[in-house]
Parts: structure tokens; C-alpha cells; sequence
């Protein structure tokens, strides 16, 4: 078997219950060279996303396996010549959702306007300085804050803030991946960077910091 | 803050936005997403403004902190490997070269 040539048309991940999946499962030896050669040098990236996504070393390492199985049997829909990475990504959220929604976590995000979230970004910002919470964040050990935030959000804006500023996909690769608009994707982000600075601010609170005075911010900032 | 006026004349005019316009593109800004007008009206206002800088600065230097919290894999990334390949070996029923 080998994989569908001519187009480099978006392609979807393979779904659980998908006969034509099933029946791939069938690959013939000459096929997994094939399979391997195209899938395992983007191993090492799938790994580091799905670790993202994951916060939890043995649940990526689980994560990356079941891609990898659910990519073999879905060989037959990767289109010759298309991004085989996107396409790996694609399927590792796939089995990520899924793992979150049997685990019960999975919340629909709000559809977001995403200038309104760039404002309240700035506006939280205005207010952090002001209480001198702003200052305390830049001292905080920002790579082990950023790490800890990432762990709070939830898998929608975790994947998407994955996607674009961990892994370095633009908003259409994004999109592509996560088989959403691209609106969707620029309103989730902007979300997402939001509460990772909100969560930033609250870290350095925790961190003994006293709050002193909190003026109206929308005023000031108008 | 009243709308600020571009530091000195290019001869070429710059709308002049306030600070919310400002923010209110603050991420599509940093991601390099804004048409080249509205990006020289940010970074013409950005010229002058004292209150709005920071708030860029800030959220700027969170995004590099993002793209650096790279996650290290914790099982070595060959053990893995032969641990993906092994299972990929299983659900076709060939032999495992892992056990060989």
C-alpha cells in the first residue's frame, strides 16, 4: 500500500471506528519502509508535542505510541508530497482530545473576540503595574512560571499556544491541524496568552508580593 | 492619552491611533499579522506614547519565554523510538526486531 499521490489537498486524521483505517492495517513490509522513512524523523517533534500537550512524561510517551498506531492505520489517507509532520500533529491532538474527553476534562472554548482579548491583555498589564505585580513577574524565573501556567490551561488553549509560539506554526498550519477556522485559531491564542500572563501575575503574588493599589485600569487606559 | 502624532515628518503620513487602537492590536502586532499600515500607525504611536511600551515589552518577552519552554523528552528519544516501532511491528503480527 502506499500512500494517496497527486494532491496536496488537507487531509484528516484517522478517526477510531474508521473501516478504511482498519483494513490498513494490513501494510505490507515494503509499505512500512515507507511508513518509517516518511513518519519516524518527525518523531522527536511529535514527542516534544505530545509532552506539551500532556505535562506528564509517561502519558507523551503513551500519547506518541498511540499516534504513531493510529498513523499506520490511516497510511492510506497521507497524500504523497504533503506535510507529514502537520499530518502527525494533526492525529496526536486527535488522540489527545480523545484522551482528555474520556477523562471527562473537555470544555467547548467560548468563541472569543480577539481584539477585545488583546485589550484586557494590555489592560491586565496596566493593572499588574500599577500594583507593582508587573515588576515582581519580570524577577520571576520566567521559563519554570511559563511551564507551570501551561500546565493550568485548558487543552484548547494549551494546544493552540503549543501549535504557534512553542512549536513555531503559523495560524494556517495551526488551523490545519487543529481542523478549525483560522478566526479560531487567532481568538483561542490571544485567549490562551491572556490567562499565561494573568496566571504569570498570580505567581508572583504567590510569591509574597503585596497587592497595594488597584485603579481602575479601561479608564486610564482610554 | 490623546493620539500622538509620528516623531518627525518622513513626508509620508501616518494616522495617528490612540492607545486603546493600539492595544487592541497588540498581539496580531507582535505575531506580524497587521497590514503595513496599521503596523507603522502602531509603531508610530509606540514612538511617542510612555504608557503603552511596556505593556508590548512585557507581552513580547512572554512570548520568547513561550518558544524557549521547549520540553525535554524525558525516555531518550531512540528508546522511544524502538518502543513506537515495536508496537507499529505488533499491530501488523510481524516479529518484534526489539526482541530478536
Amino acid at each position: 500500500m502506499t500512500p494517496q499521490s497527486g494532491s496536496a489537498a488537507p487531509h484528516h486524521a484517522p478517526q477510531e471506528g474508521d473501516g478504511r483505517a482498519q483494513s490498513a492495517v494490513a501494510v505490507e513490509g515494503p509499505a512500512v519502509s515507507s511508513f518509517e522513512r516518511l513518519t519516524m524523523p518527525h518523531l522527536p517533534v511529535i514527542a516534544r508535542f505530545a509532552r506539551s500537550l500532556t505535562r506528564d512524561a509517561a502519558a507523551a510517551d503513551d500519547l506518541v505510541q498511540e499516534t504513531y498506531l493510529r498513523a499506520l492505520r490511516g497510511w492510506h489517507t497521507f497524500r504523497d508530497g504533503s506535510d507529514a509532520r502537520r499530518w502527525l500533529f494533526a492525529i496526536c491532538h486527535h488522540a489527545f482530545l480523545r484522551d482528555v474527553q474520556r477523562a471527562d476534562v473537555y470544555v467547548q472554548p467560548p468563541d472569543d473576540d480577539p481584539e477585545l482579548e488583546s485589550l484586557e491583555t494590555a489592560v491586565a498589564h496596566w493593572r499588574a503595574q500599577q500594583s507593582g505585580l508587573a515588576d515582581a513577574a519580570e524577577r520571576l524565573d520566567l521559563g519554570q512560571a511559563i511551564n507551570r501556567a501551561m500546565g493550568t490551561l485548558s487543552p484548547h488553549y494549551r494546544t493552540v499556544v503549543v501549535l504557534v509560539d512553542v512549536e513555531g506554526q503559523t495560524y494556517e498550519e495551526a488551523a490545519e491541524v487543529l481542523g478549525v477556522p483560522i478566526g479560531t485559531v487567532r481568538s483561542r491564542l490571544f485567549r490562551a496568552r491572556r490567562m499565561l500572563q494573568d496566571l504569570l501575575f498570580d505567581y508572583a503574588r504567590d510569591a509574597g508580593f503585596e497587592v497595594t493599589h488597584m485603579p481602575a485600569a479601561k479608564e486610564a487606559i482610554k | 492619552m490623546t493620539p500622538s502624532d509620528p516623531p518627525f515628518d518622513t513626508g509620508k503620513r501616518v494616522a495617528a491611533i490612540d492607545c486603546e487602537t493600539a492595544v487592541r492590536r497588540l498581539w496580531d502586532f507582535l505575531d506580524g499579522r497587521l497590514p503595513p499600515q496599521s503596523r507603522e500607525e502602531v509603531e508610530a504611536h509606540l514612538a511617542t506614547c510612555v504608557l503603552c511600551p511596556p505593556h508590548f515589552a512585557f507581552a513580547s518577552s512572554m512570548q520568547r519565554a513561550l518558544a524557549e519552554s521547549v520540553p525535554t523528552v524525558a525516555e531518550g528519544e531512540e528508546r522511544l523510538a524502538e518502543r513506537v516501532r515495536a508496537a507499529l511491528r505488533r499491530q501488523l503480527g510481524a516479529p518484534d526486531d526489539s526482541t530478536r
